[in-house]
Order: C-alpha cells, then structure tokens, then sequence
C-alpha cells in the first residue's frame, strides 16, 4: 500500500545570529508552531548574504530562499542590514527578470523577541511557495541534470 | 583623417612630450576591416596611429587599473562614466588620468548595415559618419542611413554620449540619435513573455555560451583580482561551460557589477556567441534607478551604490 506524499517546499533559511536566530530560539521554546519546511543556517549578519549564495541555494534545488535579519537601525554591525537591504532589492528584480517566480526570494526583519512574528513569517513564506510550485529552475531533461538535491 | 583625430593626435602628442602623461591609451584600426583595437603606448610616435570610428568597441578604462603611472585615455560618455565609477571604488585616483573626452556618435552595428544593404561586410569598403548620416560606400556608389537606423539599439538610449568628465573636450563629431523606446525594444518583449517563457529564453542564451569570460575581461567594472568563479574552495561553479553554470555565473556578474556598470555595451560586443549580454545590464541600470535613482558613474563624489544606503528605502517586499 503506497500512498504518494505530498510536494512540500523546501525552504533555505539565512538568519542573522543577533536577532533572527535568536527569534526562530524564542519560537521554539515558547511552543509556537511553524512548518517544518525550513532549514536554517546561521549567519553573522544579513549583510553576509552575496546574491550568490541566493542563485546557489536555487541551483541545489531550494524551492525559496529567505533571509531574514535585524529592523532598520538594530544592526549589530550598524549598517549591515542597509547594505542586505539594498542587495536583496536588486537581486529580486533582476532575478525576476530572469523569470525566477518573485516568490522563491524573501526577506524579512525579525528581533529576537519576536518569535511570533518569526513563525508567522515561515508560515507565510511556505504557503507562496507552494503557490509557486517545485522549483525546476535548473533542471534540464535534455542532458539528465536533475537539479541536485 | 577627420578634424577631430588630427586634434586627438596633437594632443596625445604633446601630453607625451611634456611628459604629462606616462601612457596614452586610445584606438587604431583593428586587423579587420571596421573594427578597431585598443592601442596602449609610450612612444610619441605611435599616437599618430590613433583613431576615431563609429567601432570603437573596448572601454578602454579598464587598463587603467592595470597601468602604472598617469594615464591619457580616450573617453566617450559611457567610457568617462566607468573612470568615475573606478574612482567612486578608490581603483583610482582623479589625479592619476588625463581624460581625453570624445564624443560619440553611437556605435554602428555591422548586422543592422548588413541587413540595410543586402551586403557582406567584405563588399562594403567604406562606412562614415557625414553630418547626421552613416554613409556607407559599395562600388562607388553611396548609401544614406539615419544614425537611428544603424547605431546599436542600446546607444539609442544614452544619456550622456558626451563625457561629463574631462580634462580635455574635442569637438562634438556626430550627431546624436535618440530613440528610448528602440533602445529598449528587447527588454520590452521578454517583459512581456511569461516568466517560464523568459527563463527559456536565456536557458538557449546561455547553452550557447563558451564560459570565455571575454565579457568579464573586457569590463571595467569587473576589477576584482580573483573571481569567485575561479574560487576552487567550495567551488561554487562547475568549470564545464553547462548553461545552469553559464547562467549563473551570467546573473551573478551583472548583480556584482550593479551600480558600477555604464551599460557600454563592451561585454555584448565581446562575446563571441552572441549572447544580448546588454538585454542583461540594461535592465539592471533600469532597476538601480528605479530603486534608488542611482547612475552609475554620474558623482565622483557619491559613495558606491552597495557600499551606501538611506535609512528608508526599498521596503516593500520585506516581511
């Protein structure tokens, strides 16, 4: 008896160390649900994020991608997440362009004592990605390359 | 020899002589017919080889990062942008060039004189500008065009085809064909392709590609001393020039080069399979001054693009 599971997203996480981290911490020892459809990779600061990274995640296969990081004037580094900020915006335009669905790339400001808004945040972020359906960017049927897992 | 190359010779000259500048950089003929070759010298007898053409190619501010001393470079308007964009990123200091400013005309594209003329390249032994028109000559005989007609779509829709930065200005040559909507003419069809449609267009765009990196050697923006595609730890292409490689190698360049790149247009011209690389950089000088109504080599004394920010922009997408 096989029963076929159903497509769930896959979802890359970068959150900064000082403020989202500790928020996605806070979600979880207060009990609050969120999907399980994310995986997490701590970074230093959302200023850490090359474009780069983002293409990369897309190409092993990530069906999103979202960085989350400090609000406005509570970087711990002063300015790192003006600097993301300006990244990200450009980096969703021209992929966009490119005809990446805009849904794949996501941002997001969490503190650390928002563990709420963290689960929210994952919680919307999964339900466009299965809007956006399996990302098969860089699959190719002609020469076999499936996007690797 | 026009006027105007007559004064770019005597000048060259001179700022040799008096040992103003330790190298000229500028064009000469190229070993084909219409096309040019940049032309990079110390010797005051050579700058009576220097050229103006409607095929100057190269942006030539990208030796500049690789000569020492002072440099006199020959500069058209999007050429002036990269040496200011260069000095916004400290590659180089104001004092250490002497910008020889010419203005331009926009470059002719040999495909568009091709098809207008029914002729191969070969079979056309002359192509120049006189007045506002691109006069080619077959056999003898001579053909008019509006410089609309011949110049390169994304020439069409410069700004600033005389250098706003200069020591020197020679004389304006040619006229000035502007056509924003032309320019834009490729960027306005993808835009309205469905985004799997545009992905498969620039999946056949990049299975093309070589992975030469002319595009990258060619580009004045693209100054660092080690590429991340040559990063081997972790490696984060594949050196087989598959199109997902190809492509995101592509993607990755032009959101590196944001905010630096004058869409000069050398990368396209550089490539030897064609790929509409300006379809590309175009579009991001689009999206850089839509977001922050930034150009890119406009200030010398702007901060970069991505090393500065304001504290509210760009908000909306994040959650």
């Amino acid at each position: 008896m096989s029963q076929k599971k159903e497509w769930e997203p896959k979802l890359l996480g970068f959150l900064c160390r000082w403020c989202s981290y500790a928020g996605a911490d806070l979600a979880g020892t207060s009990r609050k649900k969120y999907p399980a459809n994310i995986r997490i990779i701590k970074i230093p600061c959302s200023g850490r994020i090359d474009p780069l990274l983002i293409i990369r995640a897309l190409r092993l296969g990530y069906d999103g991608v979202l960085v989350s990081g400090c609000h406005p004037g509570d970087c711990h580094y002063q300015t790192g997440n003006y600097r993301a900020r300006r990244r990200m915006a450009i980096t969703k335009k021209f992929l966009e362009y490119l005809g990446v669905a805009p849904e794949r790339i996501q941002a997001s400001w969490v503190s650390a004592a928002e563990g709420g808004k963290f689960a929210e945040v994952v919680t919307e972020v999964t339900k466009d990605l299965k809007k956006a359906g399996p990302n098969r960017l860089f699959e190719d049927e002609q020469d076999g390359t499936k996007a690797a897992k | 020899m026009s006027e105007t190359e007559k004064k770019l010779r005597e000048e060259a000259k001179a700022l040799l002589e008096q040992g103003r500048v330790d190298y000229i950089v500028g064009y000469e003929p190229g070993s084909l017919k219409f096309t040019t070759t940049p032309l990079i010298t110390k010797d005051k007898d050579d700058v009576d080889r220097l050229v103006i053409s409607p095929f100057m190619t190269n942006n030539l501010s990208v030796f500049l990062t690789e000569l020492e001393g002072k440099v006199g470079i020959v500069a058209r308007g999007c050429d002036s942008r990269s040496i200011v964009s260069l000095i916004q990123d400290k590659q180089l200091t104001r004092d250490n060039v002497f910008i020889i400013g010419v203005p331009c005309a926009g470059v002719i594209d040999m495909g568009k004189i091709e098809r207008l003329t029914g002729k191969d390249r070969d079979e056309i032994d002359n192509i120049a500008w006189e007045g506002d028109k691109a006069v080619a000559t077959i056999g003898g005989n001579k053909k008019e065009f509006a410089a609309k007609e011949v110049i390169m779509d994304d020439c069409l829709g410069c700004d600033t085809p005389i250098p706003q930065e200069y020591d020197i200005l020679l004389e304006a040559a040619g006229p000035l064909a502007c056509d924003k909507e032309l320019s834009r003419r490729r960027i306005k069809e993808l835009e309205e392709m469905p985004p799997e449609k545009r992905w498969e267009f620039w999946k056949n765009e990049f299975g093309r590609c070589i992975r030469c990196y002319a595009c990258r050697q060619v580009c004045p923006a693209c100054f660092c001393k080690r590429c991340f595609v040559e990063e081997t730890e972790p490696p984060w292409l594949s050196p087989l020039p598959r199109w997902q490689d190809n492509l995101i190698f592509q993607m990755t360049r032009i959101i590196h080069v944001a905010g630096r790149c004058t869409d000069c247009g050398a990368c396209e011209l550089a490539c030897p399979v064609r790929i509409p690389l300006r379809s590309l950089s175009k579009k991001m000088e689009e999206i850089v001054e839509e977001l922050f109504h930034y150009k890119a080599g406009a200030d010398k004394a702007a901060p970069p693009l991505m090393a500065s920010y304001e504290a509210e922009e760009a908000e909306d997408f994040i959650r």
